[in-house]
């Protein structure tokens, strides 16, 4: 006979003659003893003698893994392959890296407990457990216990196995055939060829996505941020270097802005104020000189600022004579540029607010050295 | 009545009364020798000391009742008793009011003229603040009557209207508990720094204080387990409550981190102070440490589950416990003193004479009725619990 049996199932009365009949059972080593009870009986796990799960174990190995992981890619990114300074932060600051530590910790051991329980260790998928087929699973989910004696190989002698389960105090014995594999409607076929066609679709489907994704016969999908463009600090195959970001074309003029006069302090001297003297122009200036220039020239332009008391530093007094003697051009290369101490502004005031500094400085000087006719214009 | 022979009673309790003695003389020294304000700062330490482990067994009591709980029934009475020790923290606390004037720069006079605490000048002024306390010690009188009072009484009455009483009463004493312990977080440690303010510092506080009530059941619970007096309390009662001390050290660093990080990001002048005390020269070492004894030493010493039931694993994580809590609150408090930590002669008389009066206290309070709710229905129910 080559159908050998899969289990023999002995049906008890009470969880007590159950668990009287687990160590007689066990102590026949006809093979592996499973229990099945409609209900959790304590004490039953010591009783059959099951190893303590080794999920616990696993969690934490996989746990400790998602918390290094966490921490290594957000050190990489943060300390080495991209360092930027955010918020006056070192760029390698741990406290900022705990949150996503946590909660990636988090992530790989619940994934661990779970798929590891469901696949490693209840050897998921099957689609029906053999018992299920028994005359006896009908008492096991309502009203009886049941122990098993599973067959471990070939050799299993069912006919010993049902003594024993008899002897140990079994109202019934029930012979479970291994399971039948031939016939095409068994609820485990159907499950198995649905679970197939599933697969086969999901199969097709993702084949058919890579595909047309390949080789574009009709684009399947048009993502917005995959339109041919120029990114900011991305890779791009369109310039020769590779890089997205280009530096300006040499010598051209953007729309809209004058273009910064470099050279020497003599060359720029010859400059002229290129904005003219209005209302508005003086109220930017204002605003520039108050905003970047009066903490160390002073609100007058008598280079008595704020920053003058605090750090004892001489910055220049715009009211002598020498200032104001100076053409606007050398003004303007001195705001650009910077002098002695005075660093470049050139970063944080556009070429219009520039000019417009200059005339407001202007304005201060001859505020500071009114002529009489000057104050006759004042007089409304 | 317990077994043990009198004359071993009666030496540890010669030993008790002697420490308690021996550090009230330290106590009393230690106003003169060591100054006002460092007096104070130890007694408020002792203060919320006792006052949040009363509280935090008041509140599993509470939680037990809120919830139904029938495993716990058996172990009941131990946080019961020890809820007791909010009794004693009251004159305790009433004394404390005297150090309101020296330590708390809120009731102090100069305070009208500050930016910042000119505006909260009639929450933190001394009136208004000791008739907050009095209200909380009032509200936690109220619950202890009734939470405790009533299962004393329900040994002899075996009057099962009891369970329903406290089961409307605990969502109700929920509410005083969260705005005492809000109270005591905010007033009493967090008045220190009045500048300083955090939203989460009152559930920082609740997590120590439970934490605290926890460690101080579970180590009465072995405690007693070892006199034979707990039949029938067994590993799954332990599981549970080394579950509880597992979550809320989780729970407790959640918060505290959760805390900082928020600070530390935002950089802002006024709050990042108060850690960047307790991150420079000494304190560094005490944050540090607390970090270790509070989380990460209890964290792996209760992550497996066969160590939650040993219980002498347990006995030693509820002192560890126990000992990280009294190190928080040191941490609390103590950095308003100055940037060096205090730990010399005072702090260790305040130590002996607080801990052996809660020591004396609680001892005597154990003796007090049944150790178990013999009058709860449930206490049969509870005894039958499995994991």
């Amino acid at each position: 006979m080559s159908e050998t049996s899969y289990a023999v199932l002995g049906t008890f009365e009470t969880p007590d003659a159950l668990m009287q009949a687990i160590p007689k059972v066990r102590a026949s080593k006809l093979g592996t003893v499973e229990a099945y009870t409609p209900y959790a009986i304590h004490g039953i796990e010591e009783a059959l003698g099951l190893r303590r799960s080794p999920l616990g174990g696993m969690v934490l190995v996989m746990g400790v893994l998602g918390a290094l992981t966490a921490f290594g890619f957000q050190y990489w990114i943060s300390a080495i392959d991209y360092p930027i300074i955010t918020g006056g932060k070192a760029p390698d600051s741990w406290e900022a890296f705990i949150p996503i530590m946590f909660e990636v910790t988090v992530l790989f051991a619940t994934f661990t407990a779970g798929l590891g329980m469901l696949f490693l260790l209840n050897k998921l998928p099957f689609f029906g457990h053999p018992v299920l087929s028994s005359k006896s699973i009908k008492s096991i989910t309502r009203d009886r216990y049941v122990l098993a004696l599973e067959a471990e190989s070939e050799a299993f002698d069912s006919a010993a196995a049902a003594a024993a389960l008899q002897a140990a105090g079994a109202s019934q014995v029930e012979i479970l055939p291994a399971p039948d594999r031939s016939p095409f409607l068994t609820s485990d076929y159907i499950l198995r060829a649905a679970g197939g066609i599933f697969t086969a679709c999901l199969g097709a489907g993702l084949v058919m996505y890579f595909a047309i994704k390949l080789f574009p016969v009709v684009a399947p999908m048009k993502y917005m941020q995959d339109q041919p463009r120029l990114n900011a600090q991305k890779a791009s195959s369109f310039f020769k270097d590779g890089h997205g970001m280009q530096r300006p074309v040499a010598g051209t003029v953007a729309r809209g802005h004058l273009p910064t006069a470099t050279g020497t302090q003599e060359e720029a001297a010859t400059l002229a104020n290129p904005l003219p003297r209005t209302r508005e122009v003086f109220a930017a200036g204002r605003q520039a000189y108050k905003n970047r220039c009066e903490v160390c020239h002073g609100s007058v332009g008598d280079g008595v600022g704020s920053l003058t008391a605090a750090y004892g530093g001489k910055p220049a007094n715009l009211q002598a004579q020498q200032f104001r003697d100076y053409p606007d051009g050398k003004i303007y290369w001195a705001i650009v540029n910077g002098k002695n101490a005075m660093p470049s502004h050139a970063a944080d005031l556009s070429e219009s607010q520039r000019w417009a500094v200059v005339h407001y400085v202007r304005a201060l000087q001859r505020a500071q050295n009114a002529k009489d006719e000057d104050l006759k214009v004042a007089i409304p | 009545m317990s077994q043990n022979p009198m004359s071993q009673n009666n030496n540890t309790s010669n030993l008790l009364w002697g420490a308690t003695a021996l550090g009230a003389l330290g106590v009393a020294g230690a106003y003169f020798a060591a100054g006002p304000e460092r007096f104070w700062a130890n007694w408020i330490l002792w203060f919320v000391l006792l006052f949040t482990l009363g509280l935090g067994s008041l509140f599993i009591v509470a939680l037990e009742h809120l919830v139904s709980a029938k495993w716990s029934v058996p172990v009941r009475r131990i946080p019961e008793r020890l809820a007791t020790l909010l009794i004693p923290a009251i004159p305790v606390g009433l004394i404390a009011l005297a150090a309101i004037p020296v330590l708390y720069p809120g009731a102090r006079p100069e305070a009208a003229h500050h930016p910042i605490l000119a505006g909260k000048a009639f929450w933190l002024s001394l009136p208004f603040f000791s008739v907050r306390t009095l209200i909380a010690f009032a509200l936690v009188l109220l619950g202890l009557g009734v939470l405790v009072g009533g299962s004393l009484k329900q040994d002899a009455s075996k009057d099962p209207a009891f369970n329903v009483r406290a089961r409307k009463f605990a969502p109700a004493f929920m509410a005083i508990f969260a705005l005492v312990i809000t109270l005591v977080a905010f007033d009493w440690i967090s008045g220190l720094t009045p500048e300083w303010y955090s939203d989460i510092f009152g559930v920082y506080v609740f997590a120590g204080a439970f934490l605290s009530g926890l460690a101080a059941t579970a180590l009465a619970v072995l405690y007693l387990q070892d006199q034979g007096r707990l039949e029938g309390v067994r590993g799954d009662h332990l599981y549970n409550l080394g579950g509880f001390l597992f979550a809320f050290t989780v729970f407790w660093s959640y918060i505290g981190f959760a805390q900082y990080m928020l600070m530390w990001y935002a950089n802002l002048p006024d709050e990042v102070i108060y850690y960047k005390v307790r991150l420079a020269g000494a304190w560094r070492a005490i944050t540090i440490s607390l970090a270790l004894l509070h989380f990460v030493l209890p964290f792996f010493a209760l992550v497996t589950r066969d160590s939650k039931k040993d219980p002498r694993r347990l006995r030693r994580v509820a002192l560890l416990m126990l000992g990280a809590h009294v190190l928080d609150i040191y941490w609390l408090i103590f950095p308003v003193l100055g940037a060096k930590p205090h730990f010399s002669w005072p702090e260790l008389s305040f130590a002996l004479f607080f801990l052996g009066g809660i020591l004396l206290w609680v001892r005597g309070a154990m003796q007090k009725g049944e150790d178990m709710p013999v009058g709860d229905p449930f206490l049969r129910e509870g005894l039958e619990f499995r994991l």
